[in-house]
C-alpha cells in the first residue's frame, strides 16, 4: 500500500504560453497516490482536475514539473504509462454505431484481452452494469445514462493497474452509480489504484481513501478523510431534543455563538463551531437548566470543509 | 502489430454497419468508369492524344479513376476523425496502449486493403466489358501505387482534419482542394493540351504525380525518367505528409 502509483512533483501546466493571454491551468502542483487506494481530486470547475487528467493519461504534455505514473514518465515514456491505464473520459465516449456487444470486443482487442477471457469478463461485467438486454442493440439508440454506463464498464473488463475516472457516475441513476460504486471499491481491494475526480461530495467521502482538494492548479489540501477535516475548524452538527422547548430557552441558544440554528417543537438543530471540549461544555451548561431527553452531534460534512477550504485558501491565492 | 491489428479490426466493424459506406468504397470508382468514363470515350472517338499516339479515353481514364478512388477513400478515412470526435471516442483511442503512429498506420493499413479491392474490381471489369489493355505485367506496380497513394493522401488530409476543428470548415477544405487538386491534374485530361500556367500548376500538384505513375503500370504511357522522378516525389511527399500526420495527432488535444 505504500508503493507509489503516481508521483505528481511541480506540475504546471499553461495552455497557449506563447500568446498574449497564457491560461495557468496547473501551478505548481505535487500529491502522491499510493498503489491500491482510491484517491479523489477535488475541486470546483476550472481548478485544473481534468487537466492533471490529461496529463497523467498521456494526452497533452505539461508545460514543467515531473509526472511519473506506474513509475514511467509521461512525457518520455507515454506508450509505457498508457500500457498500465485505463480511462473513463468526462466526455461521453463510444462507437455509437456499433453494438453495445462490439464496443466491449473492441476495447478488450486494444488492451489484449484474449478472446476465452474475454467472454469471461463480459459475461461478469454486463451482469454487474445491468447492460444485459443491450448487449446487441446499437450504441446510438441507447439513452445517456446507458451509453455512461457502457463507458465505465468498459474499464472493468481490463486489468490494468491505474484507473482514471472522470466524473464516471455523470448521469448514471441511483441503482447504477451504486453498482459503479461497487465495482470501484471491488477493483481498489483487488489491488488496482484508482484516482477519481467527482463533484458529488458524498460520493468520494464514502469511497476515497485520500482526497485531495485543488484550486486555481494548485494542492491545497491533501490526506485521508479526518486529515482533511482537521484542516478546517472543526464544525459540529447538533440536534438536541428537550423534554420542553419554550421561548426562554430559545433566546438562551441563540445567544451561544452558533452558526446555524433551527428549531421545532421540542428539538433544536444548530451548527457551532469549536473543538470537541467546548461543543460538549456547550450542552453541559444546556443540560444544568435544561432537561434533554435525546442529544446527536456529527462532524462536519466533506462537503462543509470543501466549501470553507476554497474560500479561505481560494481567497488566499 | 497487435495494436495496428486492434485499430484494422475497429475499422473493419464499424465499416461493415453501413451497406453504403461498402458500396461507395468498393463500387463507386467502377461507377464512375462506366458512367463518365463511357461517355467521354464515345465522345472522344479520335482517341486521346499523347506521346505515345492516341489511346482510348477509357484506357487513360482508368489511371485517373484509380487515383481518385485512392483519394476518395483517403478522405473518408480522415473525416472519420470528425466522426471520432463527436462520439468521444477519438481521445479515448489516444490512452489506449499504442503509439500515434500505430493508430495512423491501422487505419490506413485497413482502408489501403479497400483500395486494392476496389482497384481489383475496377480494373477487372474495365479490362472485360471496356476492353481497355491493361498491362498485366505490370500488375504489382499498379497494387503498389494505389496503396502508397491512398497512404499518402491519408496522411496529407488527416494533418487538415485534426488540425480543422469544425466539420463544416473541412468539408469546405475538402471541396475546395478536390476541386483544385483534380481539375489541376492529369486526371482527366494529358496535361500537353494544357495552357502553360495550369500544366505547370499541375506538374507541381501530387495527384498528377499518383495519376502519372498508375497510367503508365496500368496502360504504359509516360517516359520511364519521369514516372521515376514522380515516383520519387511522391514517395517524399507521403513521408513528410506522414510526419505532419503523427505531429498532429500528438497534440490533437492541446488547446
Amino acid at each position: 500500500m505504500n508503493e507509489i502509483a503516481i508521483a505528481v512533483d511541480n506540475l504546471v501546466k499553461v495552455y497557449k504560453e506563447k500568446s498574449a493571454t497564457p491560461v495557468r491551468a496547473l501551478d505548481g502542483l505535487t500529491l502522491q497516490v499510493r498503489k491500491g487506494e482510491i484517491f479523489g481530486l477535488l475541486g470546483r470547475n476550472g481548478a485544473g482536475k481534468t487537466t492533471l487528467l490529461r496529463i497523467l493519461t498521456t494526452l497533452i504534455p505539461p508545460t514543467r514539473g515531473s509526472v511519473r505514473v506506474s513509475g514511467f514518465d509521461v512525457q518520455k515514456e507515454g506508450l509505457s504509462v498508457r500500457k498500465s491505464i485505463c480511462v473513463v473520459l468526462q466526455e461521453n465516449a463510444a462507437e455509437l454505431y456499433l453494438s453495445v456487444k462490439d464496443n466491449f470486443a473492441t476495447y478488450a482487442r486494444f488492451h489484449s484481452v484474449p478472446r476465452e477471457e474475454f467472454k469471461v469478463r463480459l459475461h461478469s461485467v454486463v451482469e454487474q452494469f445491468g447492460l444485459r438486454d443491450y448487449l446487441n442493440q446499437k450504441v446510438i439508440d441507447l439513452s445517456g445514462g446507458l451509453k455512461r454506463r457502457l463507458q465505465v464498464a468498459k474499464v472493468f473488463l481490463v486489468d490494468r493497474p491505474i484507473v482514471f475516472l472522470d466524473e464516471a457516475t455523470t448521469g448514471m441513476d441511483p441503482i447504477n452509480k451504486r453498482a459503479t460504486l461497487n465495482a470501484i471499491r471491488e477493483q481498489a481491494r483487488m489491488g488496482r489504484t484508482v484516482l477519481l475526480t467527482t463533484h458529488i461530495l458524498e460520493e468520494a467521502e464514502e469511497l476515497c481513501d485520500t482526497i485531495a482538494i485543488i484550486d486555481h492548479g494548485k494542492c491545497i489540501a491533501t490526506g485521508d478523510l479526518p486529515t482533511i477535516k482537521s484542516r478546517v475548524s472543526p464544525v459540529y452538527d447538533l440536534a438536541i431534543t428537550f423534554e420542553s422547548l419554550d421561548a426562554s430557552t430559545i433566546q438562551q441558544i441563540q445567544s451561544l455563538p452558533v452558526l446555524k440554528f433551527s428549531h421545532g417543537e421540542n428539538t433544536v438543530e444548530m451548527s457551532v463551531k469549536g473543538d470537541p471540549l467546548s461543543t460538549l461544555n456547550l450542552v453541559t451548561e444546556l443540560a444544568k437548566t435544561h432537561k434533554i431527553i435525546h442529544f446527536e452531534a456529527n462532524s462536519a460534512s466533506l462537503e462543509d470543509v470543501f466549501l470553507e477550504l476554497l474560500e479561505t485558501k481560494g481567497v488566499q491565492s | 502489430m497487435n495494436m495496428i491489428l486492434a485499430v484494422m479490426y475497429r475499422e473493419y466493424r464499424i465499416r461493415t454497419t453501413s451497406m453504403t459506406w461498402l458500396f461507395y468504397d468498393l463500387l463507386m470508382p467502377l461507377t464512375y468508369l462506366l458512367l463518365f468514363g463511357l461517355g467521354l470515350d464515345r465522345a472522344f472517338a479520335g482517341g486521346v492524344q499523347t506521346q505515345g499516339g492516341p489511346v482510348s479515353y477509357n484506357a487513360f481514364f482508368l489511371a485517373g479513376v484509380l487515383s481518385m478512388a485512392s483519394f476518395g477513400i483517403a478522405i473518408n478515412t480522415a473525416y472519420g476523425f470528425f466522426v471520432d470526435r463527436d462520439n468521444g471516442i477519438f481521445y479515448e483511442f489516444l490512452t489506449y496502449p499504442m503509439t500515434r503512429p500505430q493508430f495512423l498506420i491501422g487505419k490506413i493499413v485497413f482502408n489501403c486493403l479497400m483500395s486494392l479491392m476496389q482497384a481489383a474490381i475496377t480494373i477487372s471489369v474495365g479490362v472485360l466489358l471496356l476492353e481497355i489493355p491493361f498491362r498485366w505485367e505490370r500488375a504489382f506496380f499498379v497494387f503498389a501505387g494505389v496503396v502508397i497513394g491512398t497512404a499518402g493522401w491519408f496522411f496529407f488530409l488527416t494533418t487538415f482534419a485534426l488540425r480543422i476543428r469544425r466539420n463544416d470548415m473541412f468539408n469546405m477544405f475538402i471541396n475546395v482542394a478536390y476541386f483544385l487538386l483534380m481539375f489541376a491534374s492529369s486526371l482527366f485530361y494529358p496535361l500537353d493540351s494544357l495552357p502553360a500556367w495550369l500544366k505547370s500548376a499541375a506538374q507541381l500538384n501530387p495527384l498528377t504525380w499518383h495519376t502519372d505513375v498508375l497510367r503508365y503500370a496500368t496502360v504504359g504511357i509516360g517516359s520511364v525518367d519521369i514516372i521515376a522522378a514522380e515516383a520519387i516525389a511522391f514517395a517524399v511527399f507521403l513521408v513528410i505528409a506522414f510526419w505532419f500526420a503523427v505531429r498532429a495527432l500528438k497534440y490533437s488535444v492541446l488547446k
